[in-house]
């Protein structure tokens, strides 16, 4: 059994507790429903508990592994829910997107949520709105300068963000 | 050589990165980096990240939804009923052996001796559907604990990968999940599920099979009476 292997039911209440809310976001997103999204996240728990010695931190992180088993179960569950009528609760659209490209949209989302406002802000306003520096910086009060201050120290910001949350090219 | 006239640079790095640079300055900057390399590995860095943005929607960067607070605590639940049920499995499946009628009947009488002999949480109740298709067989051990209720499924004759969601209704029709499994064929084991509901205040135990609903009233003032009225609920 590998050092690190995942096989007591603590390590199952710590591994949940750095993951679980990344894992029940992305599970919502992918699947649309706040329902499937929890069962999704419990039985990859679930699994992963089962599976536990076979966790090898050596060869990845506990945090793909885990991703990589929701992958499993998300799919399962797509399969599951193709096979009969849906409803999709609180207006959530379902993602019809292949589950690796939804995992990329939803690290950059996250990871533009975890960025500061005011980088956020003249991310989306200058590059996803597509508006000139100037009026933007009309907008905020401040000047043109410092939006495109913001605007570098943002883009660093999600770099940094991206690398914590384990990004991998 | 990156100097202090690269701090200069600096603020025009996202722009470019990004893209939305006016000509005039891009051009200048380009000529810069060409001559700086480390402005010129900044600048790249950051490409790396600008080309990733088109994947993210600027519509979902509103606050992530939280898993609900409870499903920590189901999960360590149902890991920790799982690790006990291991002990019990073979009791267990052993009063379950799902026959002929006459040898079902037999088998329950055996099942509930072998419950209670095998009681470890406290007192376990056990709950078996009635007015199931032919050939389906749907029962339970539901058994109090501190966070709720521990629930052990066993499903027969159903198709297999049929998916199973089941609840407890709680007083007043409320619904609390328990969680899901998937029935298998030839898998004789439990599934365990728990609910954050508590088994005194528990009123019936509903099992979403595929596209049917079977609901199992249970009985709170005889919790040991096993032999609970069953009914149906169509979809």
């Amino acid at each position: 059994m590998p050092p690190g292997a995942l096989t007591d039911e603590r390590d199952v209440r710590e591994a949940y507790a750095a993951h679980a809310s990344e894992l029940y976001g992305f599970a919502v997103r992918s699947l649309g429903d706040s329902g499937l999204a929890e069962e999704a996240v419990q039985e990859t728990f679930l699994r992963a508990w089962r599976a536990g010695e076979r966790f090898d931190p050596q060869i990845g992180s506990l945090r793909t592994w885990l991703f990589a088993i929701l992958r499993n179960v998300v799919i399962d569950l797509g399969r599951a829910r193709a096979a009969r009528p849906t409803v999709s609760d609180e207006g959530i659209e379902a993602s019809v997107e292949p589950f690796d490209e939804a995992l990329l949209s939803w690290q950059i989302e996250e990871a533009m949520r975890r960025i500061g406002d005011q980088h956020r802000r003249v991310l989306v306003e200058t590059y996803y709105r597509g508006r000139p520096y100037a009026e933007v910086a009309d907008e905020l009060g401040v000047p043109e300068g410092t939006v495109k201050s913001r605007v570098y120290y943002g883009l660093r910001a999600l770099r940094v963000v991206l690398e914590e949350m384990g990004y991998e090219d | 050589m990156k100097t202090d006239a690269c701090r200069h640079w600096k603020e025009d790095l996202g722009a470019y990165a990004l893209g939305t640079s006016p000509a005039k300055s891009g051009a200048a900057l380009e000529a810069h980096l060409e001559g700086c390399p480390a402005c010129r590995a900044e600048a790249d860095s950051l490409l790396a990240v600008s080309r990733l943005l088109p994947h993210a929607d600027p519509e979902r960067f509103g606050p992530a939804p939280q898993p609900p607070a409870e499903l920590g605590k189901r999960i360590a639940a149902t890991i920790g009923g799982e690790r006990r049920s291991k002990r019990r499995q073979r009791r267990l499946r052993f009063g379950l052996g799902f026959g002929g009628a006459a040898a079902a009947t037999a088998m329950a009488v055996l099942a509930i001796f072998v419950l209670s002999s095998g009681n470890e949480g406290g007192p376990e109740q056990h709950v078996a559907f009635r007015s199931l298709p032919t050939g389906v067989k749907i029962a339970a051990t539901l058994e109090p604990q501190a966070f709720g209720t521990e629930i052990h499924m066993y499903v027969k004759g159903i198709s297999s990968g049929t998916l199973c969601r089941v609840y407890m209704r709680g007083p007043g029709g409320g619904d609390v999940s328990a969680g899901s499994f998937r029935y298998r064929w030839g898998a004789d084991d439990s599934a365990v599920l728990s609910a954050a509901l508590d088994l005194s205040r528990a009123e019936a135990l509903v099992v979403h099979a595929g596209k049917r609903t079977f609901v199992a009233p249970i009985d709170r003032a005889e919790a040991t009476d096993r032999n609970a009225s069953q009914q149906e609920e169509s979809t």
